[in-house]
């Protein structure tokens, strides 16, 4: 078995539980991290990507629910994966609420673990390219004066250049030029282009 | 229609089966006879004067243990029996039919007051009973009775004794038969009927001894010829121990103990022997009732009065022990779910681990180093999950008390496991603070680790509503001059009621809770010798100490 992308974060404050399930991962070819509680885990955890995190749900000093909200605080994104061996309905809807993945019971069906660490990591991927490309067209736009910028938002609201130049108080050629820099800058070669990057950048409306 | 009858019922048609009433009859008619013939053995020559005459308290026997509606045929049952005995001494028919009148009069006087103070069988196991039985069986049917006898003889003209003299000599006679043959047969019809049979050896051989002694006493003061005219009042003492011995045996053995003694002093009497003969008939007689019936009501009423103890004593301690079990049944039904978790949790890491080395050798990637790592893991949890459950089943059974030597750490240890699970799911970090080489109390541990688990419950449940960095559970051990306390510490809201009402039975703060667990643990605590009390803590939460004796170190 090949190995898989990505790191599994366990925590569990049962040392042979938590000692199990990082064997059984491995066995998978998953990367693997173990932690003994929540504390540890904030402390010592490194961000991989792809990452997730299966955690129990019950533990003493921080339990799986609050290290979820410390995640959600610190926005550390990866998803999680709740195992439990008192599966109560409350503290899974609340789980789940709060965007837990999953929510398996102990003792672990194999298939489901390793089904949900799977779908977990694979979602951290595809957000993780989400991520970058974010970061890299943000970075682009920073690159951009300010003249450049003010074409950008009247280019992408679909005005003709003779239009912006009006509006800016300047001569149709000069906005062309300074257009044609800002495309350049931006790494692409059509307006359906610039468009898609620049919605990436805006905050999601409703 | 059935067209097959079945052919079981035809066998049954014509079977003889005998009616219901004839075995209960027919057992009247051999007793009432060899009790007429017990009387008259122990009847005072030359002229005829009975001291005790049993067939009438017989009857009342019968009638005190059977049901009011078969009344009437048990006394039909008793003619033929009376005819049969007394025809035999030449005595006019006319007087044998009236002394069946009166002795069904006070059988039925007798068994009727006591079943109107006491319904049912009559049983002589309280106190109460055995006052009902005394005036009403032994007191009143006599008097009532001699009067009607008395004027059946006079009517008839049978013999030439005055009507006063009649009255007295019935009354002595049968207030004597009701109270030695009476509870010898209610006693021992209850010892045959009783459910617990205490067939023990030991029992029987303490029995033995007891009537070989009684017997060798009562020969020796009522059955030997007496030089002197007048005995020593001490003989009449001698019978005492055993009878005191028989008391506390039980009501069936004073009884017998009684009546032993009540034949052996009448046959002695009748033999002219023992410290009753030598006089007329009739002084003998009286004497020896009044002796006798002076004896027998203070001893049957010690017996009883000593049985009802130990029956109010042996209900309350079951009923206590009943109370203590379903209380510990019910605390560990509360921790069902913690408990589920604690078995889940090796269950888990068993199966993890096996399926871990399933694939490293699918894969042909073993390494045998960490394969003997998993087989190692594999049994440390295998030996988790018999912990919890061999923890579980001590505190399941229902046992008789059992007091060992034990370790009060290690029992605080045992019962932190056990809730281990509960308080994990909880939340709530565990911090023991156990003082190191404690002496050891002597306790039963079963109830022990009850009153603990209690306390750490109580305080995991008063910790519900903290903060998660305040649900802490401190448990303390530590030793004093002859004593060991433990404390169970919470950080939760402390109570508000006083301390003593936490105690009281079916006071509860928890929705479900029964209200038993900290009454039930006090009474444990108490009864070990120990104290349990609450304090609430100034900076919030509750504290809980017990304290125990200690056994005086090695």
């Amino acid at each position: 078995m090949g190995m898989q992308e990505g790191c599994v974060s366990v925590v569990d404050d049962d040392a042979l539980v938590l000692r199990s399930l990082g064997r059984l991962l491995e066995s998978r070819g998953f990367a693997v991290q173990t932690f003994s509680s929540a504390q540890e885990f904030l402390e010592r955890s490194e961000r991989a990507v792809p990452g997730c995190i299966v955690m129990d749900l019950s533990m003493p000093g921080l339990n799986g629910l609050e290290l979820q909200a410390a995640l959600a605080e610190a926005r550390d994104s990866r998803p999680v994966v709740f195992i439990s061996g008192r599966g109560s309905v409350s503290s899974s809807v609340e789980a789940m609420k709060a965007g837990a993945l999953d929510f398996l019971t102990k003792p672990l069906d194999e298939e489901k673990l390793i089904g949900a660490v799977q779908v977990a990591l694979a979602k951290d991927r595809a957000a993780q390219g989400q991520r970058a490309q974010h970061a890299s067209i943000t970075s682009r736009l920073a690159t951009l004066t300010l003249r450049e910028r003010q074409v950008l938002g009247r280019v992408v609201e679909g005005k003709l250049n003779k239009q912006i130049a009006a509006e800016l108080g300047t001569a149709e050629k000069t906005i062309k030029v300074h257009r044609a820099r800002m495309m350049r800058k931006m790494q692409v070669d059509s307006l359906a282009e610039l468009v898609r990057a620049w919605t990436l950048t805006q905050p999601p409306q409703i | 229609m059935d067209a097959h009858p079945a052919p079981a019922n035809l066998v049954d048609a014509h079977r003889f089966r005998p009616p219901r009433w004839l075995a209960p009859a027919l057992a009247v008619v051999i007793g009432y006879y060899v009790a007429a013939q017990l009387g008259l053995a122990l009847t005072l020559k030359p002229h005829p004067i009975s001291t005790l005459w049993p067939p009438n308290a017989l009857l009342a026997a019968v009638l005190l243990l059977a049901q009011t509606r078969s009344w009437w045929w048990l006394l039909v049952a008793a003619l033929p029996a009376h005819l049969l005995a007394e025809l035999q001494s030449g005595v006019p028919t006319a007087m044998v039919l009236g002394w069946y009148v009166s002795n069904c009069s006070e059988a039925l006087i007798g068994a009727g007051i006591v079943r109107a103070f006491v319904p049912g069988p009559l049983r002589l196991d309280s106190l109460r009973n055995a006052a009902v039985f005394l005036l009403g069986t032994a007191l009143t049917a006599p008097l009532v009775s001699s009067f009607i006898d008395a004027a059946l003889v006079r009517l008839i003209g049978w013999g030439d004794a005055g009507y006063w003299d009649l009255v007295r000599a019935r009354f002595f006679a049968n207030v004597l038969a009701e109270l030695t043959i009476v509870p010898l047969i209610v006693t021992w019809a209850a010892v045959a009927t009783s459910t617990q049979r205490e067939a023990r050896s030991a029992r029987y051989a303490e029995s033995a001894a007891l009537f070989i002694g009684l017997l060798l006493v009562c020969v020796l003061v009522f059955d030997l010829p007496h030089r002197e005219a007048h005995a020593s009042p001490a003989v009449y003492y001698a019978p005492l121990p055993f009878l005191l011995w028989a008391a506390a045996l039980g009501p069936a053995a004073s009884a017998s103990a009684l009546a032993l003694m009540t034949v052996a002093t009448i046959w002695g009497a009748v033999h002219g022997l023992g410290p009753f003969a030598g006089r007329t008939p009739e002084d003998t007689a009286r004497e020896m009732q009044l002796f006798l019936t002076a004896a027998t009501v203070p001893m049957l009423l010690l017996s009883v009065a000593l049985a009802e103890r130990s029956r109010v004593e042996r209900e309350a301690r079951e009923q206590r022990r009943q109370l203590t079990h379903l209380s510990r049944v019910a605390m560990l039904g509360e921790l069902s779910g913690g408990i589920a978790h604690q078995l889940n949790q090796p269950l888990t890491a068993i199966l993890s681990n096996a399926q871990a080395a399933q694939h490293y050798l699918a894969n042909k990637n073993a390494d045998p180093a960490l394969l003997a790592e998993i087989l190692a893991d594999i049994v440390a949890a295998d030996k988790r999950a018999g912990d919890v459950i061999e923890g579980l089943r001590a505190l399941f059974k229902r046992g008789e008390t059992h007091f060992e030597t034990l370790d009060p750490n290690r029992l605080v240890r045992e019962v932190l496991s056990l809730a281990q699970g509960d308080l994990a799911t909880r939340g709530i970090e565990v911090s023991t603070r156990l003082q190191p080489n404690l002496p050891e109390v002597r306790a039963d541990r079963v109830q022990l680790e009850q009153v603990l688990l209690n306390l750490v419950v109580n305080a995991a449940e008063a910790m519900r509503t903290c903060a998660p960095k305040d649900r802490l559970l401190i448990v303390q051990s530590m030793a004093t001059a002859a004593r060991i306390h433990v404390n169970v510490i919470d950080r939760g809201p402390g109570f508000k009621v006083p301390p003593d009402q936490l105690f009281e039975a079916f006071y509860t703060t928890k929705p479900q809770g029964l209200g038993l667990g900290l009454s039930i643990s006090k009474s444990i605590v108490t009864a070990h010798g120990g104290r349990l009390r609450a304090t609430t803590r100034r900076g919030g939460g509750a504290a809980f100490l017990v304290t125990l004796p200690a056994l005086p170190r090695q």
